[in-house]
């Protein structure tokens, strides 16, 4: 077990070399020059080489790349270019509305998809079970920034009940910061539902048809116990295992849903900063979400083992 | 007794438009913006953003006025020019602070445009003017020319890439610390969230009456909180739900939405600035004036216009650069050479060009929509006489940086706002994108930049337009307008190309 712990955390370490590594490369070789667009339209190519020149990138890649790495060893993420502070603080400032974000998405997501899925696989071919798998789909099929905009139509412009976009002014309570956050959570709560339903569904209608079903059945146990005690406990490591990964993707920033509503998480920050080719930023935010999922991923498997005894490492 | 009354009653009828106009003190405004500036440095970027914004927080010595005269600011009034057009001698206002509570005086000036030679790039095109920068007495600045250089003035007013004048001990780059002397001072800065500025106390307004940029700065708001709102649909939702007070750069077509609403109304700035197709005359094909020439003819700047802009609302045909308001315009050069549209035509002056298929590389990005609705008629024109059109469409990230490379593009697609200075226009410069670098340029540009009587000056830009459509380095396709929404509580904002909210109070 140890064992396998230490080789699963020195993979990771392997993962994140080669991340921070390929990252470095393809920003280098993208087009786009983080010095043009901060000094704008009118600037001189003259104007854009001293720029270059100040910003250290007119050094050979390589020898940019051995002070990145040096700069990474010594725990520093760098400094953006445009913002004026350090890669890891702007990181931090954009955690919080990501963390609520993803916290409400996901509850609405579960709240919606566990028991919908474990009804419609007990109730297979039923009326709900048909109902549920086609607004699934259906649910699947919507862009989270479309069902953020109708949303936002209704709600905050027809009937003023949510703000259109931002995530408080200065000195805002974080009461009314998580109130900037409730059109966003909603869409995408709604479209990741989609696709956790469609899991429980699946999952639980694999081990309803189990022998240790229709013996728990026999033993004339209640449908309920039989269904959440013996079946679900079985149908879970799939479930979790989607939950974990909708989980990772709505940390590392849910990219369209944040800009569409003008929230400065991290997924915006990544968009900006590409936009922007502030290379310390997409550079840094791109190894903290390569970290977040490598550690999920390794969470999730340290979860088997608490959900199901059979499996060993 | 009669007399009495009618004296009263007309004191009343004089006094009370007076008094219904009179706006209120207080309050706060949000200002739903495009995103979020890549700098507050308003010396280092030529970023229409960062000058909106900071020109609230930092000021020159000149500004522009709502007829685009220059008008002083932070100087006590226009510059003594010497006889040969060498000296400049600026007078500074007295009793300035700076945010910091310092007083500003002829060493923060003059350490100010030694960094602005240095920095900007509107300074670097001064730099090569100048001689020396020199304090006279604590409110008297002397600037002497290598040789006379007309747009220097107006250089020291424009608001991006700008002469700001900041305390000399705090000339930081990058910028540290963002002291000016604005009506507005810099309270907190969220990047991505919000850019914060709450009044400066210490301010101490011109007393001439307000007039464009110029004039009395008034400080009727306790606060300005500039919020980047990156998404273009959202910022129409957002001016329709009235959560912003004033929301910048809407989309045309959202014109009737906006204007429906109960909570705002559209702002619309006319004409705005115009659309630009700018030539590589330096390599590939477009070198060759006569395939640049062939290329205009084919065009239709009527059907790019109405495919980028849609309602002539919002877009009007004018060769001229600069449109009937502006004391610059002139149709020098424009006959025959303007919205031709003639591809039959254009094949046979290709042909007799010398072209021979080469494909006509068009940069071109969609982060301005219009920009790339235009590239897509240009490429069908271009097509219809013969040219093989290859249309790249990259980010502007990665336009900016590509239209450096003179092996990469023949034409890139711009747009620019209508300078107050011709001298201000970017492809003057044989150094900017395109390098434009002919005798006909040469000749009228240096005219056009050493004259300094005003009347001179303007016929002197005649013959800049007119080699600008002999050599055709570029092309103006057309003017458009600006569209903008705000509250219908906001008072006092005037349409402009950089919207400024001193003045600007909330109805109550």
């Amino acid at each position: 077990m140890i064992r396998y712990i230490l080789q699963r955390l020195a993979g990771m370490i392997v993962v994140m070399f080669l991340v921070v590594t390929i990252v470095f490369v393809i920003v280098r070789v993208t087009p786009g020059d983080p010095a043009a667009v901060m000094l704008g339209p009118d600037a001189t190519l003259q104007d854009v080489a001293d720029l270059r020149a100040r910003l250290g990138l007119d050094q050979p890649i390589i020898l940019q790349y051995v002070f990145y790495i040096g700069q990474l060893l010594r725990g520093d993420l760098g400094q953006s270019i445009f913002l004026n502070m350090p890669v890891g603080s702007a990181l931090l400032e954009r955690a919080e509305p990501t963390f609520f974000l993803t916290i409400f998405s996901l509850a609405i997501a579960s709240v919606i998809a566990l028991p919908v899925g474990i009804y419609a696989a007990y109730r297979r071919g039923s009326f709900v079970d048909q109902v549920a798998t086609t607004v699934a789909m259906l649910a699947a099929s919507i862009p989270s920034f479309w069902l953020g905009l109708i949303l936002m139509q209704f709600f905050a412009v027809r009937f003023n009940l949510f703000p259109v976009s931002g995530y408080g002014g200065p000195g805002s309570s974080l009461m009314d910061r998580l109130y900037h956050l409730v059109l966003p959570a909603i869409a995408l709560g709604l479209v990741s539902s989609a696709l956790i339903l469609r899991f429980t569904r699946a999952s639980m209608l694999d081990v309803l048809g189990d022998d240790y079903v229709r013996t728990a059945r026999a033993k004339g146990l209640a449908e309920r116990h039989v269904v959440l005690r013996h079946a679900l406990k079985n149908a879970l490591i799939p479930i979790l295992t989607v939950l974990g990964l909708t989980a990772a993707v709505l940390i590392s920033g849910a990219v369209v849903t944040e800009t569409v509503f003008g929230l400065p998480g991290v997924g915006n920050l990544v968009v900006s900063a590409v936009l922007r080719r502030d290379y310390p930023v997409i550079q840094g935010a791109l190894l903290v979400i390569a970290a977040i999922y490598v550690f999920i991923n390794f969470a999730i498997d340290m979860l088997y083992l608490v959900v199901d005894p059979r499996v060993r490492y | 007794m009669k007399l009495k009354l009618a004296f009263l009653l007309a004191t009343a009828l004089i006094a009370a438009p007076h008094l219904s106009v009179a706006q209120e003190k207080g309050g706060v405004i949000n200002v739903a913006t495009i995103g979020e500036p890549p700098t507050l440095d308003p010396m280092v970027s030529t970023a229409d953003l960062v000058g909106i914004v900071t020109q609230h927080i930092f000021e020159t010595l000149y500004t522009f006025d709502k007829g685009w005269k220059v008008t002083p600011l932070l100087a006590d009034s226009l510059p003594q020019i010497s006889a040969d057009g060498k000296t400049y001698t600026i007078k500074l206002r007295t009793g300035i602070k700076f945010h910091d509570g310092s007083d500003m005086t002829s060493d923060d000036v003059v350490a100010s445009l030694n960094r602005w030679l240095k920095l900007a790039s509107r300074g670097k095109q001064v730099a090569g003017f100048i001689d020396k920068i020199e304090a006279a007495d604590p409110a008297t600045v002397t600037i002497s020319l290598k040789q006379p250089y007309a747009p220097l003035v107006s250089l020291l007013a424009f608001n991006n890439s700008a002469a700001i004048i900041i305390p000399s001990e705090k000339q930081d780059e990058p910028m540290k610390e963002f002291i000016g002397t604005g009506p507005y001072m810099l309270k907190e800065r969220k990047a991505d969230q919000y850019i914060q500025l709450a009044r400066f106390t210490g301010y101490k307004p011109r007393s001439e009456e307000s007039s464009g940029y110029g004039g009395a700065r008034h400080q009727y708001l306790d606060e300005i909180r500039f919020v980047p709102v990156p998404d273009p649909n959202t910022r129409v939702e957002a001016a329709v739900s009235g959560q912003y007070d004033y929301v910048d750069s809407l989309p045309v077509e959202s014109f009737d939405k906006v204007k429906a609403s109960t909570a705002s109304q559209p702002v619309l700035l006319k004409p705005f600035g115009f659309p630009v197709f700018v030539f590589n005359t330096a390599e590939g094909v477009t070198k060759n004036v006569a395939i640049r020439k062939a290329i205009r003819q084919a065009l239709s700047m009527e059907d790019m216009m109405a495919a980028a802009f849609g309602s002539k609302d919002f877009y009007a045909l004018d060769g001229n650069i600069y449109p009937s308001n502006f004391i610059w315009s002139t149709d020098a050069g424009v006959e025959g050479a303007y919205n031709v549209a003639d591809p039959e035509a254009a094949a046979t002056s290709a042909k007799a060009a010398g072209y021979k298929g080469e494909p006509i590389r068009i940069l071109t990005s969609r982060q301005y929509e219009f920009h790339y609705k235009m590239a897509q008629v240009a490429a069908e024109y271009l097509k219809l006489a013969g040219f093989t059109v290859d249309l790249q469409v990259v980010d502007w990230a990665t336009l900016t940086q590509r239209r450096t490379d003179k092996g990469l593009w023949d034409i890139y697609i711009s747009h620019s706002p209508f300078l107050p200075e011709p001298a201000l226009i970017g492809s003057l410069s044989t150094s900017s994108p395109g390098w434009w670098d002919t005798p006909a340029r040469k000749a009228s540009v240096d005219a056009f930049t050493s004259e300094v009587d005003p009347d001179k000056r303007v016929a002197l830009w005649a013959n800049v337009q007119k080699a600008m459509y002999d050599d055709v380095p570029l092309m103006k396709i057309g003017d458009f307008n600006a569209v903008a929404a705000k509250s219908t509580k906001l008072e006092g904002v005037d349409p402009a190309p950089w919207p400024y909210f001193w003045n600007a109070s909330i109805k109550k």
